[in-house]
């Protein structure tokens, strides 16, 4: 039924890191400044608190290099391209055996412990990846073990925000779907942005129209768009407000590869960020639930 | 009008009378009430009857239309009635409509009005979230599920290519915030009256739809505003002296939109094509050029497009409108626009170029002799050359 | 806050006092850096409403250092946790307050169990489980692990 979940089930008992190394030994400036900004008392004896204990695994601003192993990245890279892209921790369970003292330095090992099967929640749908990390000092002595689970889902973006900000009812303006752009509209609803060709001079047209203005030729097919586009202009949306969103946003209007444009939201960076010439590439995005309107996230670059 | 040569209508008819209601945030009364005020107000000014009006034009998105305003108005048969769609992009086509009409005798005076509570009651400022499945429909409702709903954010896209195509930053468009609210502090009938702004207020105001400030947006208004249209030859004889139709055009681009002409031609968003047409046209059909202009009366919803209509008219070269509005190189929206005067969907402008032709502006250019008018910009629109009698220009 | 409580006088059934924390913008950046998590959506406010937070918003590691503080306050700075599971529900958001509160469901030996429930105005944010062991110097002394 669920073929996604059948390819994620497979990376179960796989290995998330292998004998990593803590970025730092345990010490007690890290200590000082955990406890300060917890509000926690500091240890008399000099030890970390033992909710520290995934502070030692981490790898900050410098990120994972190489210590992850591949398999955690490949399964959350499945779920992003599924449109799971969005991810929150739900819950930490640590075991501690025994308190860590400044000088010590950890290692660690975790394993893909279980994947769910996809689930609904609040915040939208998609599947909990559990994994569990072993902490060990010295020669391998277990200090403690710390079982984490995230949930990596597609957001039900529109409906939680109507939730918490927009009054009961308020939906996104519709496309307005008429004979002669049906198949635009339907075409996205399948996730492709179909452009008209031309019968008769081959040129290419957005939006959709039942003839050319080159030609005057009234037979068409259609391309389905590559998905690389820039951003051609834009604007920042400040006022008035209107239920279904939430200023300030940007709206862009994307010349696509093929030499045509459309508009749509820029997803991926802050509205801020948003500039003239911005390589974007086309995705989908499913709206009250009920249709799917075209948009653009930022490439990196 | 005729996009290959020059037309027949120039110097055949005049703007004899100008007539308005008072510009307001809350008229009191309903739209037919301020446009039969407006009306009345014109014929009585251009020393006529109601009983002499046989022709009426409105714009499409008028809720008043000619049969009711002649009931109400005192106003007999009709021989023409006539209505020009495109929102703003109406206003100089009316004059155009009552022109033609009159010039060729099927009728003889003619009254083009436009009235609304567009503040105390339908806000076009506040924006779009539905259209029906019509072509029209159907071409502007393509750009709503993205949140683009407002004529704001519609007008924000071309600014923002338009900054971008000429490495300009906003303040360019306080220029003509600035010299709009000059003009208003002097004209007792503007809302704006006594409130002049600094590019600094400019700046300082809050963002509507970025690259767009509060400052770059015209006011909202209720109120009415009429213009008697008769041959040349009988406005001789009335009250003013005549504000001449020197020339009078329509224009829409290829592949023009309503207000989304974002799909056509790359450079055309940091232009305005539609505009370039009514500016082929009037220059020809007058034998007049832009150094000719005393005054402009140039549509300003929003004031980038200020900007784009100076470069279209050939008043400077593109992407210097903002150096030229700077530099105070022709006297424009003397009657503060619709930035400052009042939002008249642009029928203040024209009665402003009369004015201004007449004498009687309170921004008064001395020896105005010939004014350009223009409509709604980045829609379909139009634009009138008005000028005053016997001051007849290059074929003259 | 009210007095603490030593395992030794520890019920099954007791309520822990409260700890009203404010939920401060500080609070959630700092407790994220401490914590070395770097995520956007716990230190920029801009990046979070990009992805469809109202705001920035405290990261798990921070509550879960949160539910340690209440331990510490609650039996002294001693105790010796075994374990802590927690589940989060609503998020924390700057400007909020969050109350922890507590419940002793198990008393064995030194070894007490507590459940713990974290809420803020949008309901709860944490809920938990904390197994711990009190320090035996602490035990017996007046008024232990009074902070």
């Amino acid at each position: 039924m669920d073929e996604l979940y059948d390819r994620l089930k497979a990376y179960e008992g796989r290995p998330a890191a292998i004998a990593a190394e803590g970025k730092d030994p345990v010490n007690s400036p890290m200590i000082r400044h955990w406890c300060e900004a917890m509000g926690h008392p500091v240890p008399e004896d000099g030890s970390a608190p033992a909710t520290m204990l995934q502070v030692w695994t981490m790898s900050g601003l410098a990120g994972h290099g190489a210590a992850r192993a591949g398999a955690y990245d490949e399964l959350l890279a499945l779920l992003d391209e599924s449109g799971c892209a969005s991810v929150v921790a739900t819950d930490c369970e640590q075991e501690y055996v025994r308190v860590l003292r400044p000088g010590e330095r950890i290692t660690f090992d975790a394993v893909i412990e279980s994947v769910s099967t996809r689930k609904t929640t609040a915040l939208g749908t998609g599947y909990f990846v559990t994994t569990r990390t072993d902490i060990r000092v010295g020669g391998g002595e277990l200090v403690g073990t710390h079982r984490f689970r995230i949930l990596k889902y597609e957001p039900a973006e529109r409906q939680a925000k109507a939730a918490t900000k927009a009054p009961p009812g308020a939906r996104r303006p519709r496309p307005v779907v008429n004979r002669d752009n049906a198949g635009y509209w339907q075409g996205i609803e399948e996730h492709r942005l179909l452009i008209q060709r031309c019968g008769g001079c081959g040129a290419l047209r957005l939006p959709w129209l039942p003839g050319c203005n080159g030609c005057g030729g009234q037979e068409w097919d259609t391309v389905p768009a590559a998905g690389g586009g820039a951003v051609f202009s834009y604007v920042v949306m400040h006022h008035p407000p209107f239920p279904a969103f939430d200023p300030p946003y940007a709206v862009a209007l994307v010349e696509l590869a093929e030499g045509v444009r459309v508009l749509g939201n820029v997803i991926g960076v802050p509205y801020e960020k948003v500039r003239v010439g911005m390589p974007v590439a086309l995705e989908f995005q499913r709206v009250d639930g009920e249709f799917t309107v075209p948009v653009f996230r930022a490439e990196e670059g | 009008m005729s996009l290959r040569s020059a037309d027949r209508l120039g110097g055949r008819a005049a703007i004899a009378g100008i007539g308005a209601t008072e510009f307001s945030k809350d008229s009191g009364r309903s739209e037919l009430k301020l446009a039969v005020e407006a009306v009345r107000a014109a014929i009585a000014d251009a020393g006529l009857r109601p009983a002499d009006v046989d022709g009426l034009v409105t714009f499409t998105m008028d809720t008043s239309p000619e049969i009711t305003v002649a009931q109400a108005a005192g106003i007999g048969e009709l021989s023409f009635f006539s209505r020009v769609h495109y929102g703003g992009g109406a206003a100089c086509a009316t004059v155009q409509q009552a022109a033609m009409a009159v010039a060729t005798g099927v009728a003889e005076v003619v009254v083009c009005y436009r009235a609304f509570n567009e503040r105390s009651g339908r806000r076009f400022g506040a924006g779009v979230q539905h259209r029906e499945p019509s072509a029209e429909g159907a071409a502007l409702g393509v750009n709503l599920p993205a949140g683009l709903l407002t004529p704001a954010s519609w007008v924000a896209v071309a600014a923002q290519r338009y900054l971008h195509a000429y490495h300009l930053d906003a303040t360019v468009f306080g220029h003509v915030a600035v010299a709009d609210r000059r003009h208003a502090a002097r004209n007792p009938a503007a809302y704006f009256y006594g409130k002049p702004i600094t590019l600094a207020d400019h700046a300082a105001s809050r963002w509507i739809v970025e690259p767009l400030r509060l400052l770059d947006c015209c006011q909202e208004t209720d109120g009415g505003q009429a213009l008697v249209v008769t041959s040349a030859e009988r406005a001789r004889d009335l009250a003013h002296a005549p504000a001449v139709v020197r020339a009078a055009a329509q224009g829409a681009g290829r592949r023009q939109e309503q207000m989304t002409s974002f799909y056509r031609d790359a450079d055309d968003l940091v232009m305005l094509p539609e505009m370039g047409v009514v500016a082929r046209q009037l220059w020809r059909t007058s034998g007049l050029g832009s150094a000719d202009i005393d005054v402009a009366v140039l549509y300003d919803h929003f004031t980038p497009y200020v900007l784009m209509q100076l470069e279209e008219f050939g008043f400077c070269g593109r992407g210097e409108g903002g150096a030229f509005v700077a530099e105070d190189r022709l006297p424009f929206n003397t009657h503060g626009g619709q930035l400052g005067e009042a939002y008249l969907h642009g029928m203040n402008g024209i009665a402003e170029a009369v004015r201004q032709l007449r004498g009687e502006s309170v921004n008064q250019v001395p020896g105005a002799a010939h004014v350009l008018v223009t409509a709604g910009a980045g829609v379909p629109t139009s634009g009138l050359l008005l000028g005053a009698d016997g001051a007849d220009g290059a074929d003259g | 806050m009210a007095t603490g409580t030593a395992a030794g006088t520890a019920e099954v059934g007791d309520e822990l006092p409260p700890l009203r924390i404010e939920v401060s913008r500080t609070l959630i950046v700092a407790g994220a850096v401490a914590t070395r998590d770097y995520q956007d959506v716990h230190h920029d406010a801009e990046a979070a409403r990009a992805k469809g937070s109202p705001d920035i918003f405290m990261n798990i590691l921070t509550t879960n250092g949160l539910v340690g503080r209440y331990m510490a306050e609650c039996f002294g700075v001693g105790v010796v946790l075994r374990s802590v599971r927690i589940r989060l529900g609503v998020p924390s958001y700057p400007g909020d307050e969050l109350v922890l509160t507590g419940r002793v469901t198990a008393v064995e030996g030194d070894v007490v169990s507590v459940e713990v429930t974290g809420t803020n105005s949008l309901g709860s944010h944490v809920t938990g489980a904390v197994t711990a062991a009190m320090p035996g110097p602490v035990l017996g002394e007046e008024g232990g692990g009074v902070r």
